[in-house]
């Protein structure tokens, strides 16, 4: 019981730090942090995207690029080419990133494992050089720039002002985190892990297992698919080069180091990369020579990610505590 | 008709080339059962260091030189940062996706940004069906395929081929054999590395050297593999020379990028269909 109150708590702390974030940096003018950390926001969905997949359904997806890339496209080219307003932009952009998600998750999910990684790599690829040479639709290398369309007009609410767009793109995501914890912990979310878990065994124990792992990737898109809308929004960009295989696998380096199976551990992973990134590219130039280090030591050193470690810990001090009352059984529970 | 005879030719020598290093990638997949994202950088640092050494004491000496360099840069990547994460597949894809972030940046922190272009090491043109072609891509074609011939002399015809294999058959049983596993592992991965390093060295003089070449070769040489079907190399040479002959053809009516989604779409439909590869069945 104590342990999952050590990790709610932590989920608080950085849910309430967020949301003071923007006022702390304007006070104290570092107003270039405010969009560092909406960043972060943002691909941190995408990141979870991969979580959920990896984490709670045992595949590993090569390919969530191509999901915040449509959702991406789906904002830049409702906005620019059909002149819609923020919202519906921003539903065509999610409902073509989950619709994306059906269709190839229809097809990928019959795979597993290494397959199921090359296929959803090689469907991103795909779209990638489809987006690369429909330069009159999507801009093609040059990308797609447009201007956003205000927030709320009546109430004069505009995405232009930074902290505005901070605290809408601080909503969302918190949405989507908060129902990525309800889901996991939910009757699906069970099921999740029972496929992930042992394939066979859940299959028969009546388990659609194909049906299950469609449902886990029609929602990783919906999630990639949503940070790719906001990224859309943020940058007022869209380019091919963000549905590129190397955008795909940085998500499942930001996830696998923050710790995959946790909730947070998508969200403490990019921020990590990013800020990391931004504070070293300051100082030197070719710092993705350390960001590349940094990668390989953290998984050398906490394969379970930095989420993974913390957890542990509170685990194994719980256990220590018990252990007093019992110590015939904690020798056991260690080697485990 | 002639560029098609020509598109189709140099489909054929970029094939083999492109065999070369998915080689190297199959067999540290079969064997270490990773997913090395850094492969392409290793061909990537392949052509670098050749047009460097090339420039100093010339080409021949650059040939034998970049495939060793490639076995001890192999050797000590291995030692350093794949057998510590061996233990779980997806940990491997984030340490070579590291490891190529380092080595891009690295290339290009020394080398530069640059791209540039290398003099091919034999001059001249020779008459091939109607049309003059370079010599040192007909060189370039034999090369690759000597050395692919090599590759499979050695895995069958040597001790440490033997052994190789046996660790791929039935890792325990070669354990209890007393087959060093680890050293034949490391050494697989070592081997590996030097093959994409020399596939680099093959094909520096007829493509672009720079720090971002390996992003475009990595996906080529796994969809090789994945035509060709896990771990089946012969499947793996014939795909590879298959995949690049078919991008060629379609290139020579089409734009490239065409070609390119044609070969995807095909790798998609032989997954989908053939999981096992398109050759499965016909060898072993």
């Amino acid at each position: 019981m104590m342990a999952s109150r050590i990790k709610w708590a932590g989920v608080a702390v950085i849910a309430a730090g967020l949301a003071c974030a923007p006022l702390i940096l304007e006070q104290t003018g570092n107003l270039f942090w405010i969009n560092v950390i909406a960043e972060i926001m943002i691909w941190s969905l995408l990141a979870a995207s991969v979580n959920l997949l990896l984490g709670y359904v045992g595949l590993l997806s090569f390919g969530q690029a191509l999901y915040f890339g449509f959702g991406m496209y789906g904002v830049a080219i409702g906005v620019s080419h059909f002149g819609l307003g923020l919202w519906p932009a921003f539903f065509l952009g999610v409902g073509a990133a989950s619709a994306m998600a059906a269709i190839s998750g229809a097809v990928a999910v019959r795979l597993t494992w290494h397959y199921f990684a090359i296929i959803t790599v090689v469907f991103s690829l795909i779209f990638y050089f489809v987006a690369m040479s429909a330069k009159s639709i999507t801009g093609g290398d040059d990308g797609l720039s447009f201007s956003t369309p205000a927030l709320w007009e009546a109430a004069g609410l505009s995405l232009t002002d930074r902290v505005t767009q901070f605290y809408f793109i601080y909503m969302i995501v918190f949405a989507c985190f908060a129902a990525f914890a309800l889901l996991v912990a939910s009757p699906l979310g069970m099921r999740f892990a029972a496929v992930r878990d042992n394939e066979n065994r859940a299959s028969l124990i009546g388990i659609n297992v194909y049906l299950t792992r469609w449902i886990a990737f029609v929602i990783a898109g919906f999630f990639a698919g949503v940070g790719g809308a906001l990224f859309a929004l943020f940058g007022r960009y869209a380019s091919a080069s963000y549905m590129f295989y190397h955008v795909s696998g940085e998500a499942v380096v930001w996830s696998i180091v923050g710790g995959t199976g946790t909730l947070l551990g998508p969200f403490v992973g990019t921020a990590l990369l990013i800020l990391f990134r931004e504070v070293i590219s300051g100082i030197w130039e070719n710092y993705l020579i350390a960001v590349g280090a940094l990668v390989i030591l953290v998984v050398m050193f906490a394969p379970r990610g930095i989420v993974g470690i913390f957890n542990d810990l509170i685990s194994r001090r719980e256990r220590s505590k018990e252990g007093r009352e019992d110590s015939e059984i904690e020798p056991l529970a260690q080697a485990d | 008709m002639d560029l098609v005879i020509a598109l189709t030719i140099n489909g054929l020598v970029w094939g083999l080339i492109v065999a070369l290093i998915a080689l190297g990638l199959s067999i540290i997949f079969g064997l270490l059962d990773i997913i090395n994202v850094a492969h392409g950088d290793f061909f990537m640092v392949g052509t670098v260091l050749a047009l460097v050494i090339a420039g100093t004491t010339g080409f021949w000496i650059a040939l034998v030189l970049v495939p060793l360099i490639g076995l001890a840069l192999g050797l000590v990547i291995e030692r350093l940062v794949i057998r510590p994460t061996i233990s779980a597949a997806s940990l491997t894809i984030v340490t070579t996706f590291g490891l190529s972030m380092i080595l891009q940046e690295a290339v290009r922190a020394t080398f530069g940004a640059q791209a540039r272009r290398m003099a091919a090491p034999i001059p001249g043109t020779v008459p091939l069906f109607g049309l003059e072609y370079d010599v040192y891509r007909l060189f370039a074609a034999v090369f690759a395929m000597l050395c692919i011939a090599a590759f499979f002399l050695f895995l069958s015809r040597t001790r440490l081929g033997t052994w190789i294999r046996a660790v791929r058959h039935d890792r325990e049983t070669a354990t209890a054999l007393g087959i060093p596993v680890t050293r034949v592992c490391a050494f697989t991965f070592g081997l590996g590395t030097a093959m994409a390093l020399l596939g680099g060295a093959i094909a520096a003089p007829i493509t672009t050297v720079e720090f971002r070449t390996g992003v475009d070769i990595l996906p080529v040489s796994f969809m090789a593999v994945v035509i060709g079907g896990l771990g089946n190399l012969k499947g793996t040479v014939a795909a590879a020379i298959l995949l690049a002959v078919l991008e060629g053809l379609i290139s020579s009516f089409a734009d490239p990028t065409l070609a390119r989604i044609t070969s995807l779409a095909v790798m998609s439909g032989v997954l989908l269909l053939k999981p096992k590869g398109l050759f499965a069945g016909a060898t072993r």
